[in-house]
């Protein structure tokens, strides 16, 4: 029996070369690259065919190994499943589902998508959502970028400057809020009291900050106040790495402030930039703390005027259990924010190369 | 291509698990039944003994620990989850009451979050509002208590139609404990200083908003509100609905718009605070009120509670706000006086419950007479009122001296706040939404009436 079955292997093996010997040739004359890959790949295998008979595991050294590699990788890929991959995977099946967490799940197909057609609350979220990004993401661009500018030059109390400039990025959220409702109360705050006063604007006519059309923009304000210290700091980080050679080229050569920004500044700070964009878009469409904590009020509710898609998604799925539809709002979030990094990303691309 | 096939099988086999941990409770159940029964079959089996051992069999039943895990909210600044929960243990030796404390601010979310999926141990949970108790029936997270109440016979007519409002296809899944009304406070010594006569029990709304112009100053410096509305809903909207004739759940809001005029008319005449001012300040109603400078206040009875506890503690300043007094809600034109809005507070059984009938009893005492009692006992108005509980409540310590404020607490008519419909908590957001938008001033009055009617009736349709 013994004897047999070793022949058999043996026999086996034989037959194994032969292919492999074959396989090798063949990816000697292959000139398609996947096809190569896909032989190469072959011949991966019929060496560990080969090798399995020859040592008499069940298991060959090569798959041993791996395993023990992938044990490894389990605990940290586990928790990875458990807590990102499949939540994922279920929030986008559930855009195409019916669930109020608690009965069965029900297919509908594209029917929640429909609904946001004619939803008026998804609607003035998706429109003061889209105004609150276009209006921050600029403006903290430039704000920042000229802060990092002028802090970068040598200034008499610099550093003080930059920690003034950052400080509102550390400072919590809920208290600086606070400051600026005061800031900016419709009948006693001093914004309003100086328009009242100095600019001789009707009472009637004063500006409501924090509600109607003016709760976006002033939104935007805070964001762009709260948030370019720290992108201020990345600009710092990049303009530190410009050369100076450049600099007295350029001035050498005769070239004034603006043109050496023009030609030196702005280019070399690109990656900076698209960096910059990037997280500064991802942030606006996620935007949801600001608008609750400057136009929520006492109650967190959110009107027409000041709702954002975040919210929405909040509201649709932990207050009305409508988790399904929610799911359909969040992707329409997510695809907006893809669709923005991918133009970016290609636009970035195309600079480069 | 190995490594995807591995980390498949990885993920595959992770679900599995996850499956399995899901199936667990369901195989583990079906053992111990087994044991159960056959515990029983051997009882059977067994000569039947004296009664002697019947007897103790019965005690024995009696004494078994049960523990009831009931979901509150602010347990510590709220004194009488403490006191039901202490008066029911002591009737009760071998029940415990184990309160689980989920905070008051969005009590209903975090209860639905817990009672979601299949994971819950909680066995009674206490209803703060409408919608959220609209959510929990739709999830199946509490159970009807219908047939509990006619095997028990609890008469529901001592609740005075409030739980007729919450009615969900003839099914009754909360029994109210604590029932909230709402009156209008007023501060007399700003009705003295005017020379103003006090308001009465029986006002019509035009007479209401004739009193509040009439003891309002606008002065710079010594501002007098004639009144205040705090920036919920309730505040304005619904005192349309008090005629009887009309619900949120209508889907046409026509019947709003005069008392949207008579509010906005009194902000821009300076009678009331702004709401985009309490809006964007966050100012409490009970602070406004006992600042001294408002004259009339609509707000639920739950306020006269605050009032006692804090005049007698100080915190609240007596020279300012110690000399007030309570009335009936104003009415419509033709209504009976003692019309007037109500929340209850109820308590339901939820589905998970393993022992049903020890939950339910808890929540019969709690709606019972007995429960009334405790609630009364801490200037509470429980959903039973008898006239002892209203003696109770007038005769507390700090409780205004005059008639009129005694009377104000019979009630004719009680419409919930929010009433059981399907959708309630999607048609109380989009009104929540849109009293924002009018009272802001984003949208007119018509703009704001005509979105609401057809965002609802879209969603009734």
């Amino acid at each position: 029996m013994e004897k047999i079955k070793e022949t058999q292997g043996s026999g086996q093996i034989n037959i194994l070369q032969d292919a492999l010997k074959t396989t090798i040739e063949k990816v000697r004359d292959e000139k398609d690259e996947k096809t190569k890959r896909k032989l190469i790949r072959q011949i991966e295998r019929y060496n560990n065919r080969i090798d399995m008979l020859r040592s008499g595991r069940r298991i060959s050294r090569q798959t041993r190994k791996n395993l023990v590699a992938y044990s490894f990788i389990a605990p940290n890929f586990i928790g990875f499943c458990v807590f990102t991959l499949i939540p994922i995977v279920f929030a986008f099946a559930l855009a195409f589902m019916n669930w109020d967490g608690s009965n069965p799940v029900s297919f509908e197909g594209f029917n929640n998508f429909k609904r946001l057609a004619s939803d008026t609350f998804f609607k003035a979220a998706l429109k003061n959502t889209i105004i609150y990004c276009v209006g921050t993401v600029p403006l903290t661009m430039i704000a920042s970028l000229a802060l990092a500018i002028v802090l970068n030059q040598k200034v008499i109390g610099r550093g003080i400057f930059r920690t003034i400039a950052f400080f509102p990025y550390v400072a919590s959220l809920v208290a600086i809020t606070s400051v600026w409702k005061m800031l900016f109360h419709p009948s006693k705050g001093p914004v309003n009291n100086i328009l009242f006063t100095f600019f001789h604007i009707p009472q009637d006519a004063l500006p409501q900050w924090f509600s109607g059309s003016l709760c976006v923009i002033s939104m935007i304000l805070f964001s762009v106040w709260k948030y370019m210290g720290y992108y201020m700091v990345i600009y710092l980080a990049g303009l530190q790495g410009i050369s100076k050679e450049l600099y007295e080229a350029a001035s050498l050569d005769g070239a004034g402030t603006w043109n050496q920004f023009r030609y030196i500044t702005w280019p070399q700070l690109s990656a900076t930039t698209f960096f910059v964009v990037v997280m500064l878009t991802i942030n606006c469409f996620k935007v949801y703390d600001v608008a609750v904590m400057l136009a929520g009020g006492g109650s967190g509710e959110l009107t027409v005027s000041a709702t954002v898609l975040v919210y929405y998604i909040y509201q649709k799925a932990f207050i009305d259990w409508d988790l399904g539809y929610s799911s359909a709002v969040a992707m329409v979030l997510f695809l907006m924010v893809l669709i923005v990094t991918i133009i970016q990303f290609r636009g970035q691309a195309r600079k480069e190369a | 291509m190995k490594k995807k096939v591995i980390s498949l099988v990885l993920s595959a086999a992770m679900i599995a698990s996850l499956l399995a941990g899901c199936g667990g409770a369901a195989v583990e159940s079906a053992p111990a039944t087994d044991v159960q029964e056959v515990a029983e079959a051997v009882q059977e089996e067994a000569p039947a003994p004296e009664p002697e051992a019947a007897a103790e069999e019965v005690t024995e039943e009696a004494a078994e620990p049960v523990t009831l895990k009931w979901a509150i909210w602010d347990e510590s600044t709220t004194q009488y989850w403490g006191d039901i929960k202490a008066a029911y243990e002591a009737k009760n030796p071998n029940v415990t009451i184990e309160m689980v404390d989920l905070g008051s601010t969005d009590y209903m979310t975090v209860l639905a979050t817990e009672l979601s999926g299949s994971g819950s141990d909680f066995d009674v949970v206490t209803i703060k509002d409408v919608p959220g108790y609209a959510t929990l029936v739709q999830k199946n997270a509490i159970i009807p208590l219908d047939d509990y109440i006619s095997a028990d016979g609890v008469d529901l007519s001592k609740y005075a139609g409030a739980t007729d409002q919450v009615v969900v296809d003839g099914k009754l899944y909360e029994l109210p404990f604590r029932n909230d009304f709402w009156v209008l406070f007023y501060n007399k010594d700003i009705f003295d200083a005017a020379n103003v006569d006090y308001p009465t029990n029986d006002m019509t709304w035009a007479e209401y908003d004739e009193l509040a112009r009439k003891v309002t100053d606008t002065s710079f410096g010594s501002q007098i509100y004639g009144a205040h509305y705090h920036t919920w809903r309730s505040t304005v909207q619904l005192c349309s609905v008090l005629d009887g004739k009309h619900t949120i759940l209508d889907g046409e809001y026509d019947f709003m718009r005069p008392y949207y005029e008579m509010v906005l008319n009194q902000e821009a005449d300076g009678v009331c605070r702004k709401y985009t001012d309490l809006k964007t300040e966050g100012l409490h109603y009970s602070a406004a009120f006992s600042g001294g400078d408002v004259a009339m206040l609509n707000m639920g009875s739950w306020f006269i509670a605050t009032m006692l506890t804090n005049l007698a503690s100080g915190e609240y300043d007596p020279s300012l706000c110690g000399n007030w007094g309570i009335v009936k809600y104003p009415h419509a034109e033709g209504v009976e006086p003692g019309s007037t809005l109500g929340t209850i507070t109820g308590l339901s059984v939820t589905s998970a419950c393993d022992t049903p009938d020890a939950a339910w009893d808890f929540v019969k005492w709690v709606s019972g007479e007995e429960g009334a009692a405790v609630m009364a006992s801490s200037g509470n108005f429980p959903a039973i009122m008898t006239d002892e509980v209203k003696t109770a409540i007038t005769g507390l310590e700090g409780f205004p001296a005059d008639d009129a404020s005694k009377e104000a607490l019979n009630v004719a008519n009680l419409y919930l706040e929010v009433p059981y419909g399907e959708n309630v908590s999607e048609i109380n957001s989009i009104l929540d939404s849109y009293h924002g938008s009018i009272m802001t001033g984003e949208m007119s009055i018509d703009d704001g009436l005509a979105a609401m009617s057809q965002e609802v009736s879209a969603l009734l349709k």
